[in-house]
Parts: structure tokens; sequence; C-alpha cells
């Protein structure tokens, strides 16, 4: 064609060379010769061999242009390189592809923008091809160390970011190229992780991008597309292709890159990044991200609180996420470690503003992470943090009085995301046992939230709002009602005893505010709503007549605190007969409510802080009591097999106080004379043993020992039933014998003594084994029974 | 015509605002920026010396001093060849921190590295460490000790080129395919020595 442009000088030359040469223009804004070049590429897919000679040819070429600043011949030459790339077949390439790379090295080199953008690009198009064979010697170590520096460039004008976006895209291209190959070079090593990982967080952070996520629909066209948004996609890329073993060299930069760009506080940037990570990466590795942060809490214990707080809120923000991957042991490990943070914390720092809220920040991880397990790993976990709460449960202001409430914190986190199907899967006794324990811990404010647990996790139906505060206006509630299901029915059979057993005795406690008062009516209250059965209704009766007659006996409770238990045993009263439609119950219900109303509006709710004073006891008022006899009548009209609630009451005092008011004596006798099931008055007072301290005269001193205690606790129920009907026995004998004033004279003196012990034996008891049987726990919490209402007897 | 036999790596660490990007400037362009802004992250420069009849191709990695760019500047001292640890003259701190530099460069170099104290700054008036005091450090820690002034141009090429000298000599002296092997992870595949030995013959 048209040969003889290159003088005779060509002629001499390989044929290679010349054909190079003649893509060259003799200006260079003309570009690259077309039908030249055409030639070549024609010359070099002919003849292969030749290609590698054609690259080493290209490359002396354009380095001595750049040298000689000719920029518009090396951009000529790249051009040239860039085709005969794509054009030759693969197989081919290999040695050219050396050349080439020295080629774009060369040009990363010169302190040309405009060249190191164009080597870029090449270099990109180059990673995009598939080399059939890898060469393993082949090094990115320059590549990827001059990318991240372009990425930091610090240029004037416009080539800043032109450079930048180069840097990024190289550094795409890298990361594309390698990853894909386990033989070629390892980019996840850290010696390249460091340098790429920043090198993207640099450029993300530089953004305000990340501040108005919501306005982040719109797309940019891909030409306009900035460092911030490239660096992220090459972020997600990059963190998408991690394996197990890689992600840690991922995100270890990342964290040092927070640390020392001080990006946690505020933390927008780093919940962003970790918002990034986590839906980027493989699933299945996502918790690995939690564990990494959480390790890096550790890492920064010493760290200001502020920081922590910020970690722990990152945290927070992206535990969710992994929740749905976490399975067996990671799940724990994970509530564990944050637990053990939470220990930390607590023992570190007593009572800072800073590391509250870090604590907070570290509580609200914990419930978002359960929040997004399925149920019954709630379960496991609401036991596990319970195995962590520190026993005994004591009233001093020390670290691990603090730790209790704040695992109770946690607890109460994770019980409200917690849907309670079956009462029965909720509690299992394990669980149940410590949790009822704890509602007696000394502190009022973890009492509470023992009751905000429990509310919690009764509730199903959402009434929880409508019960908060103990009300004698049902009608208004408009409770959600169903009928209960028979595993739940077997649960309360089962369990209601203690339960309920729990709850009275936390009433009885004097230092409850109205908080801890109506937090206990709820809880009951829920338990009628959520059990709603003939059974329930007379345990729940039961427990009402134990309450009333706690206000009338007690001693060591303030006036006000009497009010309260009266005010919620009406409107417990009230609420029994809504949700079991027992008609004359209602009834009788509203007009003792009505009655009171009249008369005496502070044995009704709300609870007051402060009551009038002129207000009077309940004791002063036995028209406005409930009447035992009347309320068996009317169950007993509507079908209810009201005898049990004749029966000898569990709730110590109750009966026996009852009785000793002498309010009531006449309906004893009524009820004997009806022919019910107990009417013998030395029955009447067989509860009273434990509370009498008549057993203290038939029993030898040392009965009261801990051993002794353990004894009665192993010896089968039968035995000492029939021992306890002994002393039973031996004690109403003793009370119809002795005078008042000898029993006084002998039970006094021992009042302090026989306390003291007392408190000592719950003290022990309380610190031993977890898991104990329902019945030592009967025994335990009884306890307090005695402390507090003997006395009560010699009163009357 | 660039072609070189041997290519090192140079790694310039010290406090911010020492003159560390001055210095890379004044050896490789030649001239003195006023009003040199911080460096953000890693700048990249090359240079080309002749020792010995020899191209020396060097390839100098200028770090940012900020604290905050330390995790990547420190990435970037593993694959060095010679590192240049730049004080200043005049400002005390600067030297304090040596200490510091040096467990870094323990911590994440080679211990091969060859390890070059610099003070810089000797055109100011406002001196406060000592020549001797700096010599003495760099005695203590088995360094090269060079005092120098980017602006003034002085001791700056012969900085380099002290470099170039040694680090060829250390290439020469030593098992050269040896020395390449341990560096090879680090050195990447433009200082395969034999490689740039082949290219040269072929032109």
């Amino acid at each position: 064609m048209f040969t003889g442009c290159c003088g005779c000088c060509s002629a001499l030359r390989p044929r290679y060379k010349r054909l190079v040469d003649n893509i060259f223009p003799v200006n260079p804004q003309d570009g690259l010769v077309k039908s030249n070049m055409e030639k070549l590429t024609f010359y070099s897919l002919s003849s292969p061999e030749k290609l590698d000679r054609i690259g080493e040819y290209l490359f002396q070429k354009a380095a001595r242009d750049i040298y000689r600043k000719r920029y518009g011949f090396v951009i000529i030459a790249m051009e040239a390189m860039d085709q005969l790339l794509v054009a030759c077949h693969a197989q081919t390439l290999n040695l050219f592809v050396e050349s080439f790379l020295k080629m774009i090295q060369k040009l990363l080199e010169s302190t040309e923008p405009q060249l190191q953008i164009l080597a870029t690009q090449s270099f990109v198009r180059f990673a995009n091809i598939e080399e059939d064979t890898p060469s393993y010697h082949r090094r990115y170590d320059f590549f990827v160390s001059k990318f991240s520096a372009m990425c930091h460039s610090n240029e004037n004008g416009e080539a800043r970011d032109k450079i930048r976006l180069a840097g990024i895209r190289g550094l795409q291209a890298v990361v594309r190229k390698t990853v894909s190959d386990d033989l070629v070079e390892n980019i996840w090593e850290s010696v390249h992780m460091d340098k790429i990982v920043p090198s993207l967080l640099y450029n993300m952070q530089e953004s305000t991008f990340y501040m108005k996520e919501t306005s982040n629909i719109e797309i940019a066209p891909e030409d306009q597309v900035d460092p911030p948004i490239l660096a992220e996609t090459c972020m997600r890329e990059l963190v998408g292709r991690a394996s197990f073993g890689h992600i840690r060299a991922v995100l270890k930069p990342v964290l040092r890159h927070f640390d020392l760009h001080k990006l946690w506080v505020p933390n927008q940037f780093a919940i962003h990044i970790f918002r990034i990570i986590m839906f980027s990466i493989q699933a299945q590795y996502s918790y690995t991200v939690v564990e990494t942060l959480m390790a890096h809490l550790d890492e920064n214990s010493k760290s200001s609180p502020t920081i922590r707080t910020s970690i722990a809120d990152v945290l927070s923000k992206i535990i969710a996420i992994a929740a749905g991957e976490s399975v067996g042991p990671s799940v724990l490990e994970i509530i564990n470690s944050l637990l053990s943070h939470l220990r930390d914390s607590v023992r570190h720092g007593l009572s800072q503003t800073e590391e509250k809220q870090y604590q907070e920040a570290l509580i609200n991880a914990l419930g978002e992470f359960a929040n997004h397990l399925p149920d019954y790993q709630k379960i496991e976990i609401m036991m596990f943090i319970m195995s962590k709460i520190p026993f005994p449960l004591v009233d001093n202001n020390t670290a691990d009085n603090l730790l209790q409430s704040i695992l109770l914190k946690s607890l109460l986190k994770v019980g409200t995301k917690y849907q309670t199907i079956h009462l029965n899967n909720t509690f299992p006794i394990s669980f149940l046992e410590p949790l009822l324990r704890m509602s007696l811990a000394p502190d009022s404010d973890m009492r509470l939230l023992v009751q905000k647990i429990l509310h919690t996790l009764i509730d199903r139906h959402g009434n929880l709002e409508k019960l908060s505060k103990p009300t004698v206006n049902m009608g208004a509630l408009k409770l959600t009602l169903e009928k209960s299901s028979r595993p739940d029915l077997i649960f309360i059979n089962k369990h209601g005893v203690i339960i309920y057993d729990a709850l009275y005795t936390s009433l009885q406690i004097n230092t409850n505010t109205v908080e801890n008062v109506e937090a206990i009516y709820t809880t009951i209250a829920l338990l009628c709503v959520e059990l709603a059965s003939a059974e329930t209704v007379i345990d729940i009766m039961q427990l009402i007549f134990g309450i009333q007659s706690l206000s009338l006996n007690s001693t060591d409770m303030s006036n006000a605190q009497k009010f309260h238990l009266q005010a919620i045993v009406a409107a417990l009263l009230i609420l029994i007969p809504t949700v079991v439609t027992i008609k004359p119950l209602l009834d009788y219900a509203k007009e003792i409510i009505r009655a009171r109303k009249s008369e005496a509006p502070h044995l009704l709710p709300d609870l007051l802080e402060q009551y009038p004073s002129k207000a009077e006891m309940a004791n002063k008022l036995p028209h406005l009591l409930i009447d035992k006899i009347a309320v068996c009548e009317y169950l007993n009209s509507s079908g209810l097999d009201s005898s049990r609630l004749l029966q000898m009451s569990p709730y110590g005092a109750g009966k026996l106080g009852v009785t000793g008011a002498g309010t009531h004596r006449h309906s004893w006798v009524e009820a004997g004379a009806r022919g019910s099931i107990v009417e013998l008055p030395g029955t009447q007072e067989v509860d009273s043993v434990s509370s009498s301290p008549g057993v203290q005269r038939k029993l030898p001193e040392e009965e009261l020992t801990f051993e002794s205690m353990k004894r009665v606790l192993t010896e089968p129920p039968e035995a000492r039933k029939e021992a306890e009907a002994e002393k039973r026995e031996q004690l109403s004998h003793t009370f119809r014998t002795a005078t008042f004033s000898e029993l006084v004279h002998r039970t006094q003196p021992k009042h302090d003594l026989l306390q003291n012990k007392l408190s000592e034996i719950f003290k022990s008891l309380s610190t031993s084994e977890m898991h104990q049987s329902p019945s030592e726990r009967n025994k335990k919490s009884s306890i307090p029974v005695y402390e507090q209402n003997f006395p009560e007897l010699f009163l009357y | 015509m660039e072609d070189f036999k041997f290519l090192f790596k140079v790694v310039l660490v010290g406090n911010a605002g020492v003159g560390k990007t001055c210095l890379v400037r004044r050896f490789t362009q030649g001239l003195f920026p006023p009003g040199q802004g911080a460096t953000i992250g890693v700048d990249f420069m090359i240079k080309t010396v002749e020792v010995e009849n020899e191209k020396v191709k060097l390839q100098i990695w200028d770090t940012a001093g900020q604290e905050r760019f330390r995790s990547i500047t420190q990435s970037y001292y593993r694959s060095a060849h010679a590192l240049i640890l730049v004080y200043d003259i005049s400002c005390q701190p600067t030297f304090d921190c040596l200490p510091d530099w040096l467990r870094e460069i323990e911590e994440y170099a080679s211990s091969k590295v060859l390890r070059i104290l610099v003070g810089n700054k000797i055109d100011r008036e406002d001196r406060e460490i000592p020549t001797v005091v700096g010599e003495d450090f760099a005695a203590r820690h088995n360094m090269y000790f060079l005092e120098t002034s980017a602006k003034e141009a002085e001791n700056v090429e012969k900085l380099f080129m002290k470099i170039a000298e040694d680090l060829m000599q250390q290439a020469r002296s030593k098992d050269l395919p040896r020395y390449d092997s341990i560096t090879t992870n680090i050195s990447g595949r433009t200082s395969s020595i034999s490689d740039s030995n082949c290219c040269s013959k072929l032109t």
C-alpha cells in the first residue's frame, strides 16, 4: 500500500520495528495512524511470537518520549498497546503483558497527572482481560502503592479529583485482577490491605454524602462519579469478595483508620461504613464483623467512655444485620462478650454519666441483637443473662448491685423483643425461679425491673399499657381477651404457687414505692387476663385475700402502703369478674367499690404517695373489706368450686390476721356450719405455724440452724407435713392455754434474736445454689413472712 | 533514554513540618516549594542517578507526618530499602519524637533497612539541636547522620547519592539473589535486578 514514508533507514530495521514506527504520525496532534495500526495488529496476530518484541520496542519508544516530555507520542504508544492487548489472543499475551505493565509503571512514575490517569485507564482495561496462564512472578506491589498514593492526591484544582478517581479505579482493578486467582499475588496480605483500605476510606470520608443518606437515590451518570461514590463501590466490592480468612485483613485497617482519624466520635461515618460492610459482606461471615468490632472495644477499654459509647453504638446499629446469620455458639459468644463489657464498665467506672451512656449503648446493642434472633434463642439468651447475674442480692451501692440492675435492664431489653406464645416456653423453671427470686431483691428499683420483665413476658395481647395503673373502671380499659390455652393452664397449675407466692412476698417488702406496688398489680392483673379460667380465678382470689389481710395486719408498713394494698385489692376484685364473667361477683365488687368511693376513697386507686392524715385505716372499716364467705358464695353460684378458697391460704399471715382482727370470725363459724372442708378451729391456724413465735417454744433452738433448715428441705414433703401438722396441733394448744401476757413475755426478748437468725439463713440460702426445688423456694420466701408478721399476733 | 540497573525504594519519615516533602522536591525537581501544604497520605517521586557509571533508580515515597495517616504510611515502610528519618534542627519536639519513630521502624520495616538520620533546616538561625546531639543519637542507634537544608540545597544531593551508593554496595557485596529474595515480597517486580539487566542488554 502506501509504503516508503519512513525513508531508507527503516528498510534496514526489523519489520516489527518498522510497523511500530509507522503508527506514529509526524505531528502528535494527529493521533494514531489508524491504517498502520491495523497493519501492526494484523502482523502481531499472524506472528504472535513477535508480540513481546513489539511490546518491548513500544515501551522503549515511550520511555524515551517521556524523558523528552513529548507526551503526545506517549499517549499514542499507550493507545497502540491497548489495542494490541485487546486484539491479541490471550495465549500469546503473556510476554507482551510484561512490557505493557512496564509501560504503565513508567507512566505512573511521571509527575504528569494526564499520564497517570491514562496509565490507570490502560491498567483497568488490562485487568478486565482474562489471562489463561497466570504469571506467578508478576507483582502488583508498585501498583497498589502508587494507586493508594494517588488516592491521597493533593493536586490543585480539578486534577485532584481526577487523580483520586484514577487511583480508586486502579485499586479496584488490582483487586479484580488478583482476587479471583489464588496463585497470583495475595491481595489480602496486610501489606496491601493497609494501603488499599485506608485509601478508600479516606476518599469516602471526604464527602458529606453519608450525612444525607436519604437523598442517595439519584444515580450519578458514569462520567460524573466523584471519588467518594466510587470508593464506596470499590469498598463494597472488596468486602463482598473477601472470604472468611480475609475479612479481618479488611477490618483491621478500617478500625485503625477510625482510631487514627478520630472518626468514632461523632460516629455517623463509622456507622455508614459498617453498614456498607455488613450489607456487602458474604452473609455467613457477617458475625465476624461483630466479633472484630467487639474485640476492638476490648482494645479500647482504656479510651474515653465517649469513644466506647460510640463504638458500642455502631455495634448496636449493625448487630441486627448479623443476628440473622448467627448460629449456635457464636450467638452466646457475642452475648457473653457484650455482658463482659458491661461488667467491666460497671467495675471500673462507677456512676459517671458517660459510663452510663456506654452501658446504655451496650444494652441497646444487646437488645438489637436479640431482636433479630429466633424466639427460642431469646429464651436461651435470657437464661444466659440470668446466669450471669451475681448473687446474693444485696442492697448496698457496690459494683455488684449496679451490675445486677444493669443485667436486669439487659434482660428487660431482650424480654421486650420476645413475643410470648406459650408461657411454659417462656418460663422454663430454671429461668422462672431465679427471676422470681430476684423479684424479692432488697433494692426497690431492681424489684421494679423484675416486674417489668414479667410484664413484658406475660403480656401477649397488648394489655400491658391498659393495666399499667390500677383502676376500678374496667369498662374503659377495653382489654383484649382470649381463652387461655391448655398448656398455659398446665403451666400455671404447676408454677402458679411460686409465682403468686413471690408476688405476695414482694408486696410485703416495706421499701416498696408506689411504682413497685403498681408494677406488682400489673403482673397479677396480666396473669389474670392471660390465664383467665376457673382455676386461676380461685388462686387469684386467694391471693387477693392474702393481700387484704396483709394490709390489715402488717406492722412495719406505712399507712400509705397499706392503702396501696387495699387499692390494688379493689382493682383486682373488679378485674376478675370482668375477665371471667361472674355476674354476682362483679356486682359485689361494684358495690364494695361504690361504698369505698363514698366512705373511704383512699382505699381505691389511684395510688398516692401521701394520704390525708384523716384517712381511716381499713381495719376500722370492716364493711368495706372483701368478705371471703360472700365471695365464695358468689363463686359457687356461678358454678365455680370455691372450696379451695376456704381452705388454708398459702399466704402466711393472711388468715390468721383476719381471725385475729376479729372482723370475720363469724364468717368462719358460718363456713363451718355450711360444712365446707375447713371448719376445725384447730386447722384454722395451720399456716400460722410458720409465722407464730409459738414454734419457738416447741422447737429447740438449734432447729433454726442452717443445717436443720436444709434437712427440712430435703425431707420428703409427706414427713414434713405430718410433722407440721403435729406442730400446729401443739401450737394451737399453746395458744389456747397460755395467757396473752405470757406469750408476749415469752416471745418478745427472742424477737431480735430470731430475726437475726432468720436473716442469716435467708442470706445463706440465697447464696446457695441457683436451682432449688419449689419447696425450697417456698420456704425461703416465707421467711420474711415471719419477720414481718408475727408481732402482729400479739396486738390483738 | 532511561534504563537502570538497580531500583531502590527510599521512604522518608518524621514529624509533620520537618521538611520531608521539600527535601524530596529539592532532590527530584531541584526546587524549593515555598508554603508547601501538609502531605496527605503518601507522595511518590522518582529519580534516576548515576553511581559508578551505573544507573540507579530511586523510588522515593514521601509520607505524611500527621498522626492520622500513620496506618497508611506504616504500610510503606515494609517495602523500603532505605528509611530517611527527618527532624527539624530548630524544633526540639521533632527531635524528641525520634525514639518513637525508631520504635515504629523496628516494628514495621525490614530489619535490614538502611536508616539515615537527617537534621533538616540548617539554614535557620534558631537552631535548637546542636549537630553533636544529632550525631550522638545517630551513632547510638547505628544510623547515618547528615544535616541538610532543602531551602539552600545543602547536602540534599549528597544525602540521596550516599544512599544510592550504599544500597548499591550492599546489593553487590552480598550475594545478589539472596538479598533480592529477602526483599522480593517487598521490592516488587521492577526491582528484580536481573530482569532489568536483560533489558539493558537487549537494547
